[in-house]
């Protein structure tokens, strides 16, 4: 079935606002927590994963490397259990980073995906790393990301360890919801005669993005931009 | 017996707590400034939240507000004034009256606390210190001209507070209430609709008219909107702008972490009144309603220092997120009693301000706003990735 690119641009206008809005955890997120329901905390975690577009923008970039629903659990699952990981240790026991450079290398991680996709390390005769395994690793990068961000939040002194299980439960169904339709754009965009066109197209704006996205958190970074 | 046993408990009383109170009263009184203090000013409806009584600085309650001194109480929303009843205020420990709350519709909310009047008698020392430390500078220039700098005094004097706090994203009129209280600040705009960079208008009342040219000083706090918060306290750190200060009943030393930092001694001696005691058969309790401090060292006018025009309106910068007090005292000599000598009326407003953000959402980035817009990264990534997809079409 031939799906063109007309009916196919709709969608990805759908999708791509969720990308633009880095990271909107916002201060009436912070409101939000403070009410210190868990309810709060799943839906600021859904929030944040759902408007967090570098997060969003790795799992593109690896949905679109693989066929099959199969394969896409199977990655997706390694990346979950990855970020779960450290957002849940990391929180706990209070470690964090300067935001900008996690988001940096987190920005590396988009850039990465899409060199891949690209066949990047072929071209530079280079093995590429087993992609499972770079998945978990980057995972636990998203994770430190993510813990990182629910830090900067006042969480209060109680039921800590609920209130980061809950941001990682709304991060999950957060997850699953943007995974809905960025693999139904890409499985129907392989059934399109210009799908080559497409897919180059988008991994090249992944390392596009990854490299705008890694220079402007090291601006931020030297700049003390908060 | 029980004829011995209360006489026992007088002597005790007598000997042992009326000193313990004397000393409690030489430790703990200080310049108290009232304010109205939330941890955020921005609040979701039906919203539990807790409004507290700062009574010392912005940052430090030194002490409760007992429920008789209440004057009046009261919240304004949706254009009704509600009385907040006595019974409703606890007091956390010895230091912060608080009222625990669910807040109700949309709206911009008023809150106000005005208290009773009382007399306190001052060396003329220690008067002219605490002028100096809270700023009541007129008043202090009056006494150095008119050569009055070594007589003492006794001061009549009242405090009216009122905060204004913004539920949900509706803006209301509220915020332009006049609570009628002998002393007040009612703002010009809505404070709601002001955002960092902006400026501010606040006019004084006093008695219902303006109060022209009377010192204003005004300052803020970061609020949980504007800096980080760490899971642990030790995390939760202040930039150089943030007003950091530390109470010493050791060393009698108070400081503000500010660059207009100020020191100064306040001595206590037995002269100092205004700290009652009431004993009775089924107990005792006792009160400070000093408002001034002996063993501390205080200021309160770190800030902008600001005037009030002829319409009795000042201007506030608003250059930065955070939780803004404004605060004043105004004082006159008291010419028409055997009793006083000055009089003076204390006014507070506190209100939050954050940057520019959606208003219809009240969203806006925590920790990102100087990020990309969302506009440019959306319009942006649409076009590379159009123009890319058009660049390997015709490659292909």
């Amino acid at each position: 079935m031939a799906v063109s690119l007309r009916k196919i641009l709709p969608f990805l206008l759908v999708l791509i606002p969720a990308f633009g809005f880095a990271h909107g955890v916002t201060s009436a997120d912070q409101e939000l927590l403070r009410s210190d329901s868990l309810w709060a905390y799943m839906q600021v975690g859904a929030t944040h994963m759902l408007t967090g577009y570098d997060h969003l923008l790795f799992l593109a970039g690896v949905v679109f490397y693989l066929n099959g629903i199969k394969d896409i659990l199977k990655f997706i699952t390694v990346f979950t259990i990855g970020h779960c990981i450290t957002l849940i240790s990391a929180t706990y026991a209070g470690i964090t980073a300067n935001e900008h450079l996690v988001d940096a290398v987190i920005a590396l991680s988009v850039l990465y995906k899409g060199f891949e996709n690209l066949g990047g390390f072929k071209k530079l005769n280079v093995k590429a790393p087993n992609l499972l395994l770079m998945v978990g690793v980057f995972g636990l990068i998203h994770g430190f990301g993510l813990s990182t961000r629910l830090q900067s939040f006042d969480m209060g002194q109680d039921h800590i360890l609920a209130k980061i299980l809950c941001f990682n439960l709304g991060v999950e169904i957060g997850q699953v919801l943007a995974l809905i339709p960025i693999v139904f754009i890409i499985t129907f965009s392989r059934r399109h005669r210009q799908f080559t066109a497409f897919y180059k197209a988008v991994n090249w704006y992944l390392v596009l993005a990854g490299i705008g996205l890694f220079l402007y958190q090291m601006y931020g970074y030297f700049n003390g931009i908060e | 017996m029980h004829k011995q046993n209360t006489k026992l408990s007088k002597a005790l009383k007598h000997k042992f707590f009326k000193p313990l109170y004397y000393l409690i009263a030489i430790v703990l009184l200080c310049s108290h400034d009232l304010f109205i203090k939330l941890e955020t000013y921005f609040l979701q409806p039906n919203q539990e939240a807790t409004l507290s009584l700062f009574n010392g600085t912005f940052e430090k309650s030194d002490n409760i507000i007992t429920r008789d001194r209440m004057l009046d109480a009261s919240v304004v929303a949706q254009g009704e004034r509600v009385a907040i009843e006595a019974t409703k205020w606890e007091d956390q420990d010895s230091t912060i009256t608080n009222l625990k709350f669910r807040t109700g519709e949309s709206g911009t909310y008023v809150a106000g606390v005005s208290t009773k009047a009382r007399n306190i008698e001052l060396t003329a020392e220690k008067f002219n210190k605490y002028l100096k430390s809270d700023g009541v500078f007129d008043m202090l220039q009056q006494r150095t001209n008119d050569n009055l700098l070594d007589k003492d005094v006794v001061e009549n004097y009242q405090k009216h507070v009122k905060a204004i706090y913004q539920v949900g994203d509706t803006k209301t009129n509220d915020w332009k209430t006049v609570l009628g209280y002998p002393i007040e600040f009612v703002p010009q705009a809505n404070p709601y609709d002001k955002h960092t960079g902006d400026q501010l208008q606040a006019q004084l009342l006093l008695d219902g008219k303006p109060l022209a040219h009377q010192l204003i000083f005004a300052d803020f706090i970061k609020s949980a909107h504007s800096h980080q918060h760490g899971r642990h306290e030790a995390d939760h750190t202040h930039d150089e702008q943030e007003h950091s200060h530390s109470h010493s009943h050791d060393d009698a030393k108070h400081t503000h972490g500010n660059s207009e930092t100020e020191s100064h001694d306040h001595s206590h001696d037995e002269k100092t009144k205004d700290h009652e005691h009431s004993h009775n058969d089924g107990g005792h309790n006792h009160e400070h309603h000093d408002n001034v401090d002996s063993d501390k060292t205080h200021t309160h006018t770190s800030g902008q220092q600001l005037r009030t025009d002829d319409n009795g309106v000042a201007t506030v910068d608003l250059t930065e997120d955070g939780i803004y007090y404004l605060r004043t005292i105004y004082m006159a000599r008291a010419t028409d009693s055997d009793e006083i000598t000055h009089r003076s009326k204390w006014a507070t407003l506190t209100f939050e301000v954050t940057h520019a953000h959606n208003a219809d959402a009240h969203a806006h980035d925590h920790e990102h706003e100087d990020h990309i817009p969302t506009w440019v990264f959306v319009l942006g990534s649409l076009m590379i990735i159009g123009v890319l997809f058009f660049i390997f079409r015709k490659r292909a």
